[in-house]
């Protein structure tokens, strides 16, 4: 009979550290869940309420969990909605109601709408239209993928726009024959999708989401708003200048080692022959979508900017243009509990006088002035968007932000925009946002290429930044 | 003791022009079988999924397609590279026999080392930084504790 021999591999590390690593993932949350315990049983400080003192230690469990990593995202959100209620920080049917945010449903028809613009395959025959005709030279082609990567992220989630066109950009670099990892051309291909998606996604409402969550979350704390219009007029001159910028820091730190983009060309025709004619799904959902865009310039202050998005996602079910279950292909349903989430956090932190209370003591003695308050929170939100997801950041900041500034009279729009729109300026790390973590996957771009010159933009963002808050701003009636 | 089986692990990215030459000589002059391995990691790959899904909040389908994309990329890169090898192998006149697995870089490495009964282990590792290379020592260092044959590290060109 054959005997068989088992071979049983004897760990030999001491006790203690197996029991830490096997049981890393327990001890985090035993030990988050004390030092939640921990804050909510010490003695309420002074000019705090007991409310306020709870919605610190969920801020906190939050803020560790956000950084960390350990759950997704939105379960963290879903922490706080569960958190709230349950430390008597607000009542139950309030933080409830507050999931009813016109920022969330907004947020919820331009992801429907995105989504509807990619089945349809409008957005990828736009992008091998654009390249195909405007890209004839490798300069040219190259501002192409920058300023398209860009100017799609204006109306479509930028994170989307990075994985549509990553296989096209992939594509253009084989049919040229680049080497990854050496090639100049390839890392400029590359950085420009990349860094396009991310200044593009700051332009409008529509790039990331993440300024419909400061509109929504500063409603729910002062009652003031944001309309699509004045926020794009705002940001627009630091789009233009980011977008400048970017284009000569590329330029200057990568070579442009190929002469001709002829191969391109027959690849991108091969294509746009491939898909055909334009169709009658394209044509329709382009339309709606220019009309909605429209609405949301035009009457969107008077009907809100939630019903006009939601009544064009009704549209395209009228027109069979895309079915329920192409949109839930499209969109990742996560996105409701972290901005509900969210905008639950921030207000549980601005009503329960937490906000202005953390603020005062943490901030207090470094912002001074208004402008200090732009600097100081600009830089902040840049920072922590490097190491976060954008939206965290702005969860995070905001209500202390908006805390910090009512002592200085001084309109919380300001502020808002000061952490919504360097939240979404991540360059240097490809966790800081999808398209940066696309651009290492082409293996074109290397991780320290993108921590170095990443930390050059983060820089002259917050230089630009600043310079347009100081001087365009008080033009547009955001003086400070 | 001569050698019969020898294995050449590619990189994922980098060229392995010393390991390529170093791998083939030897096997030339063992009159070995050479057999070179590309690992099809997919570690970058969902890493830039994970960050589309739970901060981008993109469906399954965008994930679904950037996933095919850069997998194609990358299994043609090892085609590609498994490519350069064979080349220098039939140059050569060493017996060639060009592997590709998909998944988890050392468990695939571990698996063709103790299923083909290889000899020799000639692995091309990323250039590092010294703080880097501290940090991953222990993968080489856990490679060659596990692994039954020899193992020889180099640097990518």
């Amino acid at each position: 009979m054959k005997k068989e021999t088992v071979a049983a591999e004897i760990d030999r590390r001491s006790i203690w550290l197996l029991l830490i690593v096997k049981g890393r993932r327990i001890l985090f949350f035993l030990a988050l869940l004390s030092f939640l315990w921990y804050i909510v049983s010490i003695p309420v400080p002074e000019g705090l309420t007991p409310a306020g003192r709870n919605a610190i230690a969920i801020f906190f469990l939050c803020l560790i969990l956000w950084v960390s990593n350990v759950i997704p995202l939105a379960i963290t959100s879903l922490f706080a909605i569960v958190l709230v209620p349950l430390l008597d920080v607000l009542p139950r049917k309030e933080v409830y109601g507050l999931f009813g945010n016109e920022a969330v449903f907004f947020i919820l028809g331009a992801f429907i709408l995105g989504g509807a613009v990619m089945h349809s395959g409008l957005s990828n025959r736009i992008a091998l239209f654009i390249m195909g005709r405007f890209g004839a030279s490798p300069k040219r082609l190259l501002l192409s993928v920058y300023l398209l990567s860009a100017v799609l992220s204006f109306f479509m989630s930028e994170h989307a726009v990075a994985a549509m066109l990553f296989p096209i950009v992939l594509d253009i670099t084989k049919s040229l024959g680049l080497k990854p990892g050496t090639s100049g051309y390839g890392k400029l291909l590359f950085f420009s999708l990349s860094w396009g998606c991310v200044i593009g996604g700051v332009a409008t409402f529509l790039g990331g989401a993440r300024v419909p969550l400061a509109a929504g979350m500063l409603r729910e704390i002062t009652g003031k708003t944001i309309d699509f219009v004045s926020y794009s007029v705002a940001v627009l001159p630091l789009v233009a200048v980011m977008l400048l910028v970017g284009y000569l820091i590329l330029t200057r730190a990568f070579p442009m080692d190929v002469e001709s983009v002829e191969k391109v060309h027959e690849f991108l025709e091969k294509r746009i022959r491939a898909i055909g004619k334009v169709s009658y799904t394209e044509y329709a959902v382009g339309l709606v979508l220019l009309l909605t865009v429209i609405a949301w310039a035009t009457i969107g202050k008077i009907t809100g900017l939630s019903t006009i998005a939601l009544t064009s996602v009704v549209v395209l079910f009228i027109l069979r243009l895309v079915r329920w279950k192409d949109i839930e292909a499209y969109v990742n349903w996560g996105v409701i509990l972290m901005y509900g989430g969210a905008i639950i956090m921030g207000t549980a932190l601005e009503k329960s006088g937490a906000a202005s209370w953390m603020a005062e003591r943490a901030f207090g003695q470094w912002v001074v002035n208004p402008w200090t308050a732009i600097a100081f929170f600009s830089l902040f939100a840049l920072l922590l968007t490097e190491g976060m997801s954008n939206a965290a950041v702005i969860a995070i900041l905001l209500p202390v932000g908006v805390g910090l500034t009512q002592r200085f009279s001084m309109d919380p729009r300001i502020v808002t925009y000061a952490i919504a729109i360097p939240a979404g300026l991540a360059f240097a790390l490809p966790i800081s946002t999808p398209a940066n973590a696309i651009a290492i996957s082409s293996n074109y771009v290397t991780v320290k290429d993108m921590a170095k010159l990443g930390a050059v933009m983060t820089v002259v963002s917050w230089i630009v930044f600043n310079l347009v808050a100081r001087f365009y701003w008080p033009l547009v009636g955001l003086g400070y | 003791m001569k050698m019969k089986n020898i294995l050449l692990v590619l990189p994922s990215s980098g060229g392995a022009g010393r390991a390529i030459a170093h791998a083939v000589g030897t096997a030339k002059k063992e009159s070995a079988t050479l057999f070179a391995l590309y690992v099809l990691e997919t570690e970058v790959t969902e890493d830039a999924l994970e960050r589309l899904t739970d901060m981008g909040f993109i469906g399954e389908r965008p994930s679904t397609e950037l996933s095919e994309a850069i997998t194609k990329e990358k299994r043609q890169r090892g085609y590609e590279s498994l490519g350069q090898v064979q080349i220098k192998a039939m140059e050569e006149g060493v017996e060639f026999e060009p592997l590709m697995e998909q998944g988890e870089r050392f468990s695939k490495i571990l698996e063709v080392i103790e299923g083909r009964a290889v000899d020799l282990a000639v692995i091309v590792r990323k250039k590092e930084r010294t703080i880097a290379r501290y940090l991953h020592r222990p993968f080489f260092d856990e490679l060659k504790e596990k692994s039954p044959c020899a193992i020889e590290v180099f640097d990518e060109d």
